[in-house]
């Protein structure tokens, strides 16, 4: 038996249609419950006895200001320590390449550091995925 | 004379036909693949020489081979059958798996739940072709592009089947370079390709903490079918996060995970051998892998885009693509079209939130198969 014939036979189109929606579903919901699970771990750092003014205060604030603000950085310091790094890698690197280095290198907040020349256009496109630092 | 005659056809060179020889190119083509071009070699490799293995001719009855029992590879092939090495290969996976990403930006799961689309598509045409229900079950998951889940799920429903799809999945994984970005692109526009997303906020460590057990429950509450599988995956993520017990994350996330790595690749390679692996139903198994990886990764990108008909903050639709759980592989090529598209645009902690999303989402989808099939 082929074809249609074989899939409707073997219960087929019931099987994958109920299969989409079970995991569709089970996600969305795991999803939705893992959105809300900052809320939880809130209530439970701050602890039960908070102040319900405190809670909300802590609820209404934007989720954005929890990302860190990349560290006050002199961005020529930061060159000095990062450009002989891609000395061995030829005019131009790959960002990753440059990351790898650096954190082996033990420099602290190599992601902020990068990101930071980047915006300032310390270190500019090449094309093709690299980069190359700006003369 | 006549010993020595006999010693003569006993031997591989007398014995072998010409599909031993054609196996011996495949796994030879793996070990290349594997160690000249890089492509999933630590799969690859334990693979490719696997497959070496197991087509060495040899005189039936002498308890050699991987079906014979008392075997030695008999035994170490049982991690497999049993379905013992992909569990165990979870508890490595989550002990490295950091949540981060996808707890950070949780509407990302439902692209990882999208990419499953491919697994009941090639269910379907499995079926269609004329496998059997338990059959089409275990190729439609290769979508899934999970090797571990695929080998689970087919171990359980159709265990003859084993070899073939294990070589299929990981073949398509290796493959996926080739396999996704052309997909990617022709589903997307330039300027969808150049879609920021947005920073992710920092995850405090009580959520990473909380995850494992809500992610648990949650999952396998709906599919319990998928216990042995996200059981280890979550208890290994929690080891991790709990920062309490390193030495057993550390030790989850290297020696065990390696050993079953190896164990696994080696059996499943034996487990091709010639007379069992050469069929037509094995062609059509990789014919079914290809849809099912393609399907998988246009059904992710189109969803992305559906999502963003109705989402206020635009998504890249190219994390669709990683909704499959082929870690990090999927990722890394989401992020590399998107860097070609825009040399500023990093997607891969989002894909990498994706990824985690597809890694949960197939070994639900393998429990329902399994739920519904068992029997």
């Amino acid at each position: 038996m082929y074809g249609f014939e074989a899939i409707s036979a073997h219960n087929g189109w019931a099987m994958a249609i109920t299969g989409v929606l079970i995991v569709m579903a089970g996600l969305a919901i795991l999803a939705f419950v893992i959105s809300q699970l900052h809320k939880v771990a809130t209530l439970l750092e701050s602890g039960f006895n908070k102040q319900p003014n405190q809670t909300s205060e802590i609820k209404a604030r934007p989720q954005a200001s929890a990302v860190p603000k990349p560290p006050v950085l002199d961005l020529g310091e930061a060159r000095r320590h990062l450009e002989p790094l891609t000395a061995g890698l030829g005019d131009s690197f790959e960002l990753q390449h440059l990351y790898k280095l650096a954190n082996s290198s033990a420099l602290p907040h190599v992601h902020l550091l990068i990101r930071s020349l980047r915006e300032a256009g310390v270190i500019i496109p090449a094309g093709d995925g690299r980069f190359t630092w700006q003369h | 004379m006549e010993l020595f005659i006999q010693f003569l056809t006993n031997t591989g060179y007398y014995l072998a036909d010409f599909r031993h020889v054609i196996m011996l190119i495949v796994g030879s083509v793996f070990i290349y693949l594997a160690i000249a071009k890089e492509y999933e070699p630590l799969l690859l490799l334990p693979i490719g020489f696997g497959i070496l293995v197991g087509n060495i001719p040899f005189f039936k009855g002498f308890g050699l081979g991987i079906y014979e029992p008392n075997s030695v590879l008999y035994y170490l092939y049982f991690g497999v059958t049993s379905g013992i090495y992909p569990s165990i290969v979870f508890l490595g996976l989550g002990a490295m798996a950091d949540f981060s990403s996808l707890l950070a930006t949780p509407k990302l799961m439902l692209l990882g739940a999208a990419a499953q689309m491919g697994i009941y598509f090639t269910f379907l045409c499995a079926l269609a072709l004329g496998f059997l229900p338990k059959e089409a079950a275990s190729i439609g998951i290769i979508g899934g592009a999970d090797g571990p889940t695929s080998i689970f799920l087919t171990a359980k429903l159709a265990p003859h089947l084993i070899g073939p799809i294990a070589i299929a999945a990981y073949s398509y994984m290796a493959l996926i370079p080739l396999i996704q970005p052309p997909i990617m692109r022709l589903l997307t526009t330039r300027n969808e390709r150049r879609i920021h997303m947005p920073e992710m906020r920092t995850v405090s460590r009580t959520e990473k903490l909380i995850f494992p057990a809500a992610g648990l429950i949650l999952s396998c509450f709906l599919a319990p079918a998928s216990i042995p599988l996200l059981g280890t995956f979550f208890f290994g993520n929690l080891m991790k996060e709990s920062g309490v017990v390193n030495r057993l994350a550390q030790t989850a996330r290297t020696t065990i995970i390696d050993t079953a790595t190896i164990f696994l690749g080696l059996t499943v390679g034996a487990s091709t051998q010639a007379d069992v692996f050469l069929t037509t139903k094995s062609v059509g198994i990789f014919f079914l892998g290809a849809v099912a990886f393609s399907i998988a990764t246009a059904s992710g990108v189109l969803f992305g885009k559906i999502m963003n008909l109705f989402s206020k903050e635009k998504i890249n639709p190219l994390l669709g693509a990683a909704g499959v759980s082929a870690v990090p592989g999927s990722a890394r090529e989401v992020h590399m079209v998107g860097l070609k598209a825009d040399p500023t645009n990093y997607l891969l902690m989002h894909a990498v939130a994706c990824n985690s999303s597809g890694v949960i989402g197939s070994a639900i989808c393998a429990g329902i198969l399994w739920s519904f099939l068992v029997k």
